[in-house]
C-alpha cells in the first residue's frame, strides 16, 4: 500500500472518530438547548439527528436502486 | 451613463475582445464589466424605453428585484474573468462577456419583448462555451443544447404575442396563469429554470462545456430564469410543488453520477428547486429566501465548480474514478472545495445556511409540512453529493497516483475571492439581507437553528461515513446515467425513425405517381404541339383534343 494510501486511512479513522465525538456532543445538547423547530415535528427530540440519517441512507438506497435502472455504458450515446 | 441597460455595455465591449492582446483583454473585460455595474446605480424606476411600431419596449427597468440579480451577475462576471485569466484563447472571453452581458440585461427588460431579446440572446452566446470545448461530443451537446434554448425562446415570443393579446399589455411583471400564453411563458420560463422532465439539457450541456465555460453557464442561464419566475409568476402555488420536485430528483442522480462536474449540474438543479418552491409560495419572506438563495448559490456553485475546474485543468479529468488523493499536491484548491462544499451544505457560517434559513422559514411559516420534509432531506441530499462526495472522491478516497501542481495563481485568487464572500454571507446575514427585495428582520444564529442544523449535517455525514465503512456506499463507476435528455437522444429517433421512414416511402410513391402523370401531359402537349389544327379539314386528333379542352373550360365555367 502507498504512502498516501496509508495517510489517507489514518485520516479516514481520524475525521470517523471525529464525527462520532461531534454526533454525541450534538445529541447530548438537546438536553441544554430548547431546540425548536419550523414545523412542530421538527421539535420532538433528536428530530434532525434521525431525520438527517436515514434521509440520508435513503437517498444512497434510491440511488443503488436507479443505478441498476438508469446505468448504461460510458459510450451509450456515442 | 446610468440610464444605459446595465449590461448593455457588455454586450457592445464583447465585440473588442478578440482584437485585443491577452492581459489587456481581461483588464479590458474588468473596466466593461465594472461600467456597466455603474447602470446599477440609477435606482428603481424605468430608465430607458423606445418606441417601435406603436409599442413601447422598456429597456432598463430598475427595482429591488433587480438589483440584487443585477449586483450578483455582475459579481460572477467579473470573478470568471480572474478565473480565466489564463486562457489565451479569445472565444470564451468574448462569448462570455456577452453571456453576461445579455443575462444582466434580461434582468432590466421591463416588457415581453425585450426579455424574449435577451432571452435568445443568453442562448446564443452561451453556447460557444460549449462549443469552444472542441470536440465532437461538446458540439453535438452543444447543439442539442443551443436547440432546447432556442426552444424556449420560441415559446417565450409566442406566450408574449399571445399574452399581448389577452392582456393588452406586453409589460413583464405579475402574471396569473391560466390563459393559453401565460401558459406558454411559463413553460419558457419552466425550461431554463430546468424543470423536471426539461432539465436535460444543464447535465448534458455543462460538463461538455470548457473548464472556464462552465463556470459561467452555472451563474446566468438558471439564475435568470428564476428572476424570471419571481417576477412573473410569484405565488403561483404549483410552483411549490414542481420545486419541491426538483430538489427530490437530482439527489438521487448525483450519488450515482461519476463525472463530478455533472454532479454539480445535478446539484445545481435541485438548489433551483429551493428557489422555485419559494417564487412559488410568494409572500415577502419567501421572495428574500429565493433571492438570497440565488445570490448565496451563484458564488458557492461557481466556488464549485472552479475548484473542479482547477482539477481538470491540472490532470484532464473531472471523473470520480480516476481522482482521489488529491489534498496533498492541491492543498489550496482542496481548502476553497471544501469551503463551497460546506456553503451548499448549509453549515453554519456559511453562505447556504444564511440563505436557505430564509426559505425554510418561509415554508415552515405557510405550514407546507410535506414540502418542508421534502426541503430537510434534500438538503440532506445535498450535503452528500456537493458537500461530501465531491471533496472526497477528488482528493481523499484513495490514491489515484496523480500528483499535479497547484491550480494556477489567477483560478487560486478567484476560488479566494468566492470564498471569502462565501464565509462573509455566512457570518454577517444581517448585511447580506439589506440588498433583498424586502426588508427582512430574521436572526439565523439562534442555538436552537444552529444545535438543528448540525445535526442534521453531521448525522447526514456520519451515514455517508457509516455507508463507505461497511461497504454500502455505491462504487463509483464510469458510465451514464440515462437523464430525461434520453427522450430526444434516443426514444424520439427510436420512435421518429420508423414513422420517418413510412412517411418518406408514401413520399417517395406520391412522388412517382405525380412524375407519371406529368410526364404523360407533357406528351400530349407535345402531341398538340406537333399536329398543329391547319384548315378546313377533317379535324384530326390534335384538333379533337384541343377542341375537347375547350369544351371543357366553357362546360366549366358555365356549371360555376
Amino acid at each position: 500500500m502507498s504512502n498516501l494510501n496509508q495517510h489517507l486511512r489514518k485520516m479516514g479513522n481520524y475525521a470517523s472518530l471525529f464525527l462520532v465525538f461531534l454526533g454525541i456532543l450534538l445529541i447530548i445538547s438537546e438536553f441544554f438547548v430548547h431546540r425548536h423547530g419550523e414545523i412542530e415535528l421538527e421539535d420532538l427530540p433528536i428530530f434532525p439527528v434521525i431525520y438527517g440519517f436515514s434521509a440520508s441512507i435513503f437517498i444512497v438506497v434510491v440511488g443503488i436502486v436507479l443505478r441498476r435502472i438508469l446505468m448504461r455504458k460510458e459510450d451509450y450515446y456515442d | 451613463m446610468t440610464d444605459i441597460t446595465p449590461g448593455l455595455l457588455m454586450i457592445i465591449a464583447s465585440g473588442f475582445v478578440p482584437y485585443l492582446p491577452h492581459h489587456l483583454r481581461q483588464i479590458f473585460i474588468l473596466i466593461a464589466i465594472a461600467f456597466s455595474s455603474v447602470s446599477l446605480t440609477a435606482g428603481a424606476g424605468m430608465h430607458w424605453t423606445i418606441n417601435i411600431l406603436g409599442q413601447e419596449l422598456i429597456l432598463h427597468n430598475a427595482d429591488n428585484l433587480t438589483l440584487p440579480f443585477g449586483v450578483v451577475f455582475h459579481l460572477a462576471a467579473a470573478l470568471n474573468v480572474v478565473y480565466g485569466w489564463h486562457e489565451r484563447r479569445p472565444v470564451e472571453h468574448t462569448a462570455g462577456l456577452a453571456y453576461a452581458g445579455a443575462a444582466i440585461a434580461a434582468v432590466h427588460a421591463g416588457d415581453l419583448i425585450t426579455l424574449f431579446i435577451w432571452w435568445e440572446a443568453t442562448a446564443i452566446t452561451s453556447v460557444f462555451l460549449i462549443l469552444a470545448r472542441g470536440t465532437e461530443r461538446a458540439n453535438n451537446a452543444a447543439m442539442r443544447y443551443l436547440l432546447v434554448q432556442v426552444a424556449s425562446g420560441v415559446l417565450l415570443l409566442a406566450g408574449a404575442c399571445l399574452y399581448w393579446r389577452e392582456a393588452g399589455s406586453l409589460s413583464f411583471d405579475i402574471m396569473e396563469l391560466g390563459s393559453l400564453g401565460t401558459w406558454l411563458i411559463f413553460v419558457a420560463f419552466g425550461i431554463k429554470a430546468a424543470f423536471p422532465f426539461l432539465n436535460g439539457w444543464l447535465q448534458d450541456g455543462y460538463p461538455e462545456a470548457t473548464i472556464i465555460g462552465t463556470v459561467m453557464l452555472s451563474s446566468f442561464t438558471t439564475k435568470l430564469a428564476i428572476y424570471a419566475f419571481a417576477r412573473g409568476f410569484a405565488g403561483t402555488e404549483y410552483l411549490v410543488w414542481i420545486g419541491a420536485a426538483m430538489t427530490a430528483f437530482p439527489v438521487f442522480f448525483a450519488v450515482i453520477e461519476n463525472d463530478l462536474r455533472r454532479v454539480l449540474a445535478y446539484s445545481l438543479n435541485n438548489q433551483l428547486g429551493f428557489m422555485i418552491v419559494a417564487i412559488g409560495i410568494g409572500t415577502e419572506l419567501a421572495i428574500n429566501g429565493a433571492v438570497a438563495h440565488a445570490f448565496a448559490h451563484i458564488i458557492y456553485k461557481a466556488l464549485l465548480f472552479m475548484s473542479m475546474g482547477a482539477v481538470m485543468y491540472r490532470v484532464g479529468t473531472a471523473n470520480a474514478t480516476e481522482l482521489g488523493g488529491l489534498y496533498k499536491s492541491m492543498p489550496l484548491t482542496m481548502i476553497f472545495c471544501i469551503v463551497g462544499a460546506m456553503s451548499i451544505s448549509a453549515f453554519p457560517m456559511f453562505s447556504g445556511f444564511t440563505a436557505k434559513a430564509v426559505i425554510m422559514k418561509a415554508v415552515g411559516y405557510e405550514g407546507l409540512i410535506y414540502v418542508y420534509l421534502i426541503l430537510l432531506a434534500a438538503s440532506a441530499g445535498v450535503l452528500h453529493h456537493s458537500g461530501i462526495k465531491i471533496p472526497y472522491f477528488t482528493f481523499f478516497s484513495h490514491d489515484s497516483g496523480l500528483r499535479p501542481k497547484e491550480a494556477p495563481m489567477n483560478m487560486l485568487i478567484a476560488m479566494a475571492i468566492a470564498s471569502v464572500f462565501c464565509i462573509g454571507i455566512g457570518v454577517m446575514p444581517t448585511t447580506f439581507y439589506q440588498i433583498l427585495p424586502y426588508n427582512l428582520d430574521y436572526q439565523p444564529y439562534d442555538a436552537s437553528h444552529i444545535v438543528g442544523q448540525f445535526q442534521l449535517v453531521i448525522f447526514a455525514m456520519l451515514a455517508f461515513t457509516f455507508l463507505m465503512r461497511f461497504g454500502f456506499y455505491p462504487p463509483e463507476i464510469a458510465s451514464t446515467v440515462l437523464n430525461s435528455d434520453w427522450l430526444y437522444r434516443k426514444f424520439a429517433p427510436f420512435i421518429g425513425k420508423p414513422i420517418l421512414t413510412v412517411l418518406n416511402k408514401i413520399a417517395e410513391g406520391a412522388n412517382t405517381v405525380l412524375i407519371s402523370f406529368a410526364i404523360q401531359i407533357m406528351a400530349r402537349i407535345l402531341y398538340i404541339f406537333k399536329h398543329p389544327v391547319m384548315g378546313p379539314v377533317t379535324p384530326g386528333p390534335a384538333a379533337i383534343a384541343l377542341l375537347t379542352l375547350l369544351m371543357s373550360v366553357l362546360f366549366l365555367v358555365n356549371i360555376l
